[in-house]
């Protein structure tokens, strides 16, 4: 048991970010395929759920805009079962208009035509960068159960229709299937479905958060700064008490959203039996968090905050989607009431 | 970052699990009046240190166990885990302590480190003065210096614990006031001294954990000044960082068995027909607690857990007590909310746990107050995290 980064686990997180701040925003995906952060798997020197947590941060540091959530989730929770090629782009297609994140019963219908491929029938939408993938990862119900397919694009039956994101730099679709044929070896058997779609949940869940904490931490940082040289009644308007604790509340919630970002990563690595508590946890905390810290350095800023040219808006806007991603605060408070409610004892379900 | 207990790791969690098993008190054990709960509870310290799991990566040559950080961290989830109660030398474990392994010779680490771990002496902290509370470093009591002893007169209060306790740590001044924080001196002073005058406070739980101290020319050997003269202020920040940010740690046990007690009276009692926590906005009410207590947990684990052993912490033990008020007041806060109507129920059975919600609830009002309060930590992660300019 370790509570601190590795000396690897540091020197990645400080490459990831070297990396970005050197590459044109162009060519960030081409060199972060290149540093190897799609490299997940059971080897060895394979990247756990703790370092694509720090690539994810690294990425909200920056607002990169690369498809690495979904295809890093992906690969985390199914890779090792799907066929999905090395650099194939991934989106995830499990959302439906009108159905929540608990992904009950999706009216999507995946058929297993015995003779031939399977083929599925349905809209999902929103899919985040569905218009760029190679593959969607596609949940579908086949009449008894769940099920998890990779249908390709680019196909007959896969119609892809821009949406609009709050983050204009992400691209969300929305994605109708009229008789898509999955890969061949692309579909997961309905116990395996389940598993794999919890595992997708639970690190989709805590990657968004981390890169929620990402975009958080560096518009604190630009708020402090300017706390420090923005002049107002003579004095730097960070001398100001209002604002010395509303920013030192913001540093709070980032470093403590941190840390429960952490440990919900390093629960799902080591299988621990308290994994899924902890993802809904982070998730919930750090939805919450990083949006308030948004919203202080918003504060902070003032007026100038309120025109397009100034960054602090693009944190926001990405804090909001990273922080409903994989479910918003209230949808994972409410999956930790639901087991509350049932256990004899907290501890039954956490330790 | 690894949670992967090694084989060793296990195997002490496979221990202490069973030791608990078979020793935790159930918390309807514990007497009610302070005297015989004091008594109950060191009995129950002494009980944990014997078996290893009290101070057990303090240094082994004075009486801890001299293992690794992490290892108190993993008993202290066992712990919580098992619902066990907070232990009763809270100040000579988690606030004076660390400071006495720090600062102290070898002579008074031998002498006073053994018996915090056992609870057979229990210690307070003589900091605060009635007009010295968040300007701790214009506190007036004065340690006059004679041949071999300081003659020590002043007034202290908040301190917790002090009509059982032994010692006192006291922060007094050793020089003119005009030197401020320089002037200050660490003296450890016998409570059974002639001069020194204890009176319990009742606080607005009803209880009197806490006391006013009047010295009144109490001599105090030179051999008890921890550290050198003028390095009192120093030690109290050494001190204050531990109260602040690792004592999260062990604190968080307790916070953790609230949380389970409020949702199994939750689940057992009733509103509408239905149980309490059948009711999502209920269930959403105690999960956010929860949510903050573990929350807690890993951030004191990652940002102090290393420094259970008594080594110096930083700043960042301001964040950590800032989440752990949070944490506090929300579960006390939420046991209101979601239990309601029913904590002032006439059915039988239910006084002694309405009771109890009313006095945590009241008690956790201190949560943003003591040890430094809200806006004393927020300065100081304005100032040495985020250097942001002066006021």
């Amino acid at each position: 048991m370790d509570l601190e980064l590795s000396d690897e686990q540091s020197w990645l997180a400080e490459s990831v970010g070297a990396l970005l701040a050197r590459t044109p925003a162009s060519h960030a995906w081409d060199a972060l395929l290149e540093f190897g952060a799609l490299s997940i798997g059971r080897g060895a020197d394979d990247l756990g759920a703790v370092e694509l947590a720090l690539i994810a941060r690294a990425i909200g540091e920056r607002l990169a805009t690369v498809p690495f959530l979904s295809g890093a989730a992906a690969r985390y929770a199914v890779g090792a079962e799907l066929a999905v090629g090395e650099r194939d782009t991934i989106a995830l297609a499990l959302l439906e208009p009108g159905l929540g994140w608990d992904l009950e019963r999706p009216t999507t219908i995946i058929d297993d035509d015995a003779d031939g491929p399977m083929r599925v029938d349905g809209e999902k939408a929103p899919v985040e960068g569905a218009g760029n993938a190679a593959a969607l990862l596609v949940l579908a119900g086949d009449g008894d159960g769940r099920r998890l397919a990779l249908v390709s694009t680019g196909q007959p039956g896969v119609t892809i229709v821009p949406g609009a994101s709050i983050d204009g730099t992400l691209t969300v679709e929305r994605v109708a299937l009229t008789g898509a044929i999955a890969r061949a070896d692309g579909v997961l058997a309905r116990d395996r479905s389940e598993a794999g779609l919890q595992r997708l949940l639970m690190v989709g869940a805590m990657l968004s958060a981390a890169e929620a904490v990402g975009a958080a931490s560096a518009v604190l940082a630009l708020a402090r700064d300017y706390a420090g040289e923005r002049k107002q009644f003579g004095r730097a308007i960070g001398s100001f008490q209002a604002l010395r604790h509303l920013l030192a509340d913001m540093y709070v919630k980032e470093t403590s959203a941190w840390s429960t970002v952490l440990f919900a990563a390093a629960a799902l690595e080591d299988e621990l039996e308290d994994a899924r508590q902890t993802a809904h946890v982070a998730k919930a905390y750090a939805s919450r968090a990083t949006l308030d810290i948004a919203h202080g350095a918003l504060q902070v800023f003032g007026g100038i905050a309120f025109t397009e040219e100034h960054p602090a808006h693009t944190y926001l806007r990405r804090i909001v989607v990273r922080g409903r991603d994989f479910g918003g605060a209230r949808h994972h408070e409410r999956a930790i009431g639901r087991v509350l409610a049932h256990a004899d004892r907290v501890q039954e379900v956490v330790a | 970052m690894n949670l992967r207990a090694t084989e060793e790791e296990a195997q002490l969690r496979a221990e202490v699990r069973a030791f608990l098993a078979d020793e935790c008190p159930a918390p309807e054990s514990l007497p009610h009046g302070l005297d015989e709960r004091m008594a109950f509870l060191r009995e129950w310290q002494r009980r944990c240190y014997e078996a290893g799991y009290v101070g057990r990566a303090w240094p082994a040559e004075f009486g801890g166990g001299g293992r690794p950080p992490v290892e108190q961290v993993i008993v202290d989830e066992e712990l919580a885990a098992a619902g066990a109660p907070e232990f009763p030398n809270i100040v000579g474990l988690d606030v004076i302590g660390p400071s006495l392994l720090t600062f102290g010779d070898d002579e008074q680490r031998h002498r006073y480190i053994p018996e915090i771990l056992s609870a057979q002496e229990i210690w307070c902290q003589g900091f605060s003065e009635p007009e010295a509370g968040s300007d701790l470093a214009s506190l007036r009591t004065r340690a006059e210096e004679r041949e071999d002893h300081f003659v020590l007169t002043g007034q202290k209060t908040w301190n917790s614990w002090g009509q059982y306790a032994r010692w006192c740590g006291v922060l007094a001044r050793t020089e003119g006031p005009e030197t401020r924080h320089r002037g200050i001196s660490f003296l450890v002073v016998d409570m059974e001294s002639p001069g020194v005058e204890v009176r319990p406070v009742t606080q607005i739980t009803g209880h009197a954990e806490f006391c006013e101290l009047f010295l009144e020319e109490v001599a105090v050997p030179k051999a008890n000044l921890l550290g050198e003269r003028g390095w009192g202020w120093k030690i109290a920040l050494h001190t204050l960082a531990h109260e602040r940010g690792t004592a999260a740690l062990p604190r968080q046990v307790k916070l953790r068995t609230w949380v389970d007690r409020l949702a199994a009276d939750g689940r057992e009692r009733t509103s509408g027909g239905r149980p309490i926590l059948d009711h999502e906005d209920a269930q959403v009410a105690v999960a956010r607690a929860y949510i903050n207590v573990e929350v807690l947990r890993h951030h004191a684990a990652r940002t102090v857990g290393r420094f259970l052993n008594g080594q110096p912490v930083g700043p960042e033990s301001s964040t950590v007590k800032l989440v752990m008020a949070e944490a506090e007041q929300r579960v006390t806060k939420a046991a209101l909310d979601v239990l309601g109507e029913t904590l002032e129920s006439p059915q039988a059975g239910m006084e002694r746990a309405n009771d109890l919600w009313h006095e945590d609830y009241l008690f956790s009002r201190t949560a943003t107050v003591l040890g430094g309060t809200e806006q004393i930590q927020r300065n100081i992660i304005a100032d040495r995290i985020l250097r942001l300019p002066q006021e």
